[in-house]
């Protein structure tokens, strides 16, 4: 519907800085990993490809989960979803425009990163199913746990208080951070993640709609 | 229900164990204009934020335009404009842009009106909301409630902030609104003599209650203040129910009360007063004797006040 | 027409709307068969709701003060006609009487009280009353 598309657009407008970061940084990877792939050979791509994974995931955790909170703390200290109301919205579209949002943001994020990936990986690697595998499972946990960090800074972006819930979002996101590196790209992890991700939205609808605005 | 443009019933609202709504019962028919009064952090913004859905109830319901208002559709929330307390707006944004939000979402926009008050209120398009003065967020949040030509409009202390002219230019369009078919308005104000101009009904909240409610026409008639003089001493007890107020000094008793008849007259005269003169009671005079804190006078003398 | 609110007075807007018009008529302000601005215009000028106004008309025509002609609008009544007259006697007996009861309060004697109320008419430059029917 139009008035969706709107409020969509209303609420990238307000935080169209992410979404430029979004697309430096994913321009940036694109650049690193096409250089680096033109000037050694296929051995060392792997290791640099790890190399580079856990900043990137951590910059990428910490992205996702600022975005959350920043989209969340905003309405609550500027009161626009209380402004929005006064006009033809409901708080379940509002609601749906800022996570669809948040989506697209990480979209615009892994796009060109998994574009580059699949062309690199025609152009150089033989086709073996293990490599395939192994990049399907990578970015397919970076993505969930993005959207999951995503979801901690929803959560925590909507809470009263000062110190308390930043902080508590902090120490999920480290817990996440630790479980993959720990246990690696599984898919126990992905389930994991799944649920997270449907519990928090319906936590965070539930409060969106009962909050007073 | 239909033909009210609001339905209040029972509104119960505690805040922190504290009680700040107590039972409030309201219809506002629609093609009304409405006075809420009522002093400062009585409760007035709490209901109307109850009404508007961005609040809810401890218990009871409340609705606008038959609709509940924790159920308001999109649709429903296009046909009512709102003004809220403060005129917030959204601070950060250009007043061009928060416009064209406006417009955007609106279901009904009516662009020439809105044109012309801007146009009237003079205010500048490209200034930053919140480098607006008090009075042009005012002026604006009225001009963006308007446009959508509402049929029913709240406005909570819509003339804060506003000088005498851009008072009186707010009180020319409300009235240009209400002359237009079925539409309500339901506005709170602390200056009586705008809503002495406008409204048709007015009501009071006090002590967490609705103590007065009816046709403002009728409230000057119900209420009666008198000034009695007494040969001798004035006597303690009168025995007429519906006092709000009564102040005795040695002759002379001052009285205030709700639905003065032949009948409390003649109990009056049973007590020979040496005169009895009826004190001119403007709408502000009403107001403040209805909201002292003498709750007891309150309970027993107010309540009658009801849905003249 | 010019119209104030007095917000200190204990009489509702419609009334005191009414006294307006009742006394620029005796004034001469408001001529016999003058058009009276329409509820909207007046709304409008004065910034008053106009049920108030409407009222106001209302009550003005029901004492014979306006007629309202449809299609054309609220006109001042031609005062000489019998039907008012009747009216007109019900208002004033019932003003004279408050009077009479205040002045009694305030010890007023009725001599002093009949040279006050000589000197208001002369004020108002009333016609004398053409004897016309027995009251």
């Amino acid at each position: 519907m139009l008035k969706m598309l709107m409020l969509i657009k209303r609420e990238i407008y307000d935080h169209i800085a992410y979404f430029l970061g979004a697309i430096i940084f994913s321009m940036i990877i694109v650049i690193i990993t096409l250089s680096a792939t033109h000037r050694s050979d296929n051995h060392d791509a792997p290791e640099l490809a790890v190399a580079l994974s856990f900043p990137v995931i951590i910059i990428l955790i910490i992205g996702f989960t600022s975005m959350g909170i920043s989209q969340m703390y905003a309405d609550k200290n500027k009161r626009i979803s209380a402004f929005l109301l006064t006009l033809p919205v409901t708080r379940g579209r509002i609601l749906a425009a800022r996570i669809i949002t948040g989506i697209l943001a990480i979209v615009t994020l892994f796009v060109p990163l998994i574009i580059t990936t699949i062309i690199l990986y025609g152009l150089l690697v033989p086709p073996v199913p293990v490599i395939k595998g192994m990049i399907f499972d990578i970015f397919a946990t970076i993505i969930l746990t993005a959207i999951a960090c995503y979801c901690i800074g929803l959560q925590t972006g909507w809470m009263t208080g000062r110190i308390l819930p930043p902080l508590a979002g902090l120490i999920l996101t480290f817990i996440f951070a630790s479980i993959i590196l720990i246990k690696g790209f599984w898919p126990q992890v992905w389930l994991l993640l799944i649920i997270f991700i449907i519990a928090s939205v319906v936590r965070i609808r539930q409060k969106f709609m009962k909050t007073p605005l | 229900m239909n033909d009210n443009a609001i339905n209040v019933e029972n509104l119960v609202k505690y805040f922190d164990g504290r009680c700040v709504l107590d039972g409030i019962y309201l219809k506002v028919p629609r093609g009304c204009i409405y006075g809420l009064l009522g002093r400062n952090g009585i409760g007035k913004t709490t209901m109307i934020r109850i009404l508007l859905g961005l609040e809810s109830p401890t218990r009871g319901q409340t609705s606008m335009l038959g609709i509940d208002s924790t159920r308001l559709s999109a649709k429903v929330r296009g046909r009512i404009g709102c003004v809220a307390e403060g005129h917030n707006l959204i601070q950060n944004y250009k007043v061009s842009r928060l416009i064209k939000l406006c417009k955007d979402l609106s279901v009904r926009w009516n662009n020439e009106f809105f044109e012309h008050l801007i146009e009237t209120f003079r205010l500048p398009i490209d200034r930053r909301i919140k480098d607006l003065s008090m009075g042009m967020r005012a002026q604006l949040n009225l001009a963006l409630a308007m446009a959508t030509e509402p049929e029913l409009l709240i406005l909570d202390d819509p003339t804060l902030g506003l000088d005498t002219v851009a008072r009186r230019q707010f009180l020319e369009l409300a009235i240009e609104l209400i002359q237009q078919q079925e539409r309500t308005i339901l506005f709170c104000s602390h200056i009586l003599s705008d809503v002495e101009r406008i409204a048709d009904r007015v009501g009071v909240l006090a002590a967490g209650k609705l103590v007065v409610d009816c046709r403002l026409e009728e409230l000057k008639r119900r209420i009666k203040k008198l000034q009695v003089i007494f040969p001798d001493k004035a006597p303690e007890n009168i025995y007429i129910t519906e006092i709000i107020n009564q102040q005795v000094h040695d002759r002379e008793m001052v009285l205030t009360v709700a639905n003065w008849n032949r009948r409390k007259q003649t109990i009056l005269d049973t007590f020979k007063p040496s005169s009895c003169t009826e004190v001119p009671m403007s709408l502000e005079d009403i107001f403040i004797e209805c909201t002292k804190p003498a709750q007891e006078l309150i309970q027993t003398g107010v309540q009658e006040i009801q849905n003249a | 027409m010019q119209f104030n609110i007095d917000n200190s007075s204990g009489r509702p807007v419609y009334q005191q709307l009414m006294d307006q018009v009742k006394r620029d008529i005796a004034l001469g302000k408001l001529t016999k068969d003058e058009k009276l601005p329409t509820v909207r215009q007046l709304a409008g000028q004065l910034a008053i709701n106009p049920n108030t106004i409407a009222k106001a008309y209302r009550q003005l025509e029901q004492e014979g003060i306006i007629v309202t002609r449809p299609g054309s609008g609220a006109f001042v009544a031609n005062l000489d006609s019998n039907l008012s007259r009747a009216v007109k006697k019900k208002l004033l007996s019932e003003e004279l009487e408050r009077i009479a009861v205040d002045a009694y309060h305030m010890q007023i004697d009725r001599h002093i009280l009949t040279q006050w109320f000589e000197q208001a008419v002369e004020k108002f430059n009333l016609a004398e009353e053409k004897e016309k029917t027995n009251e």
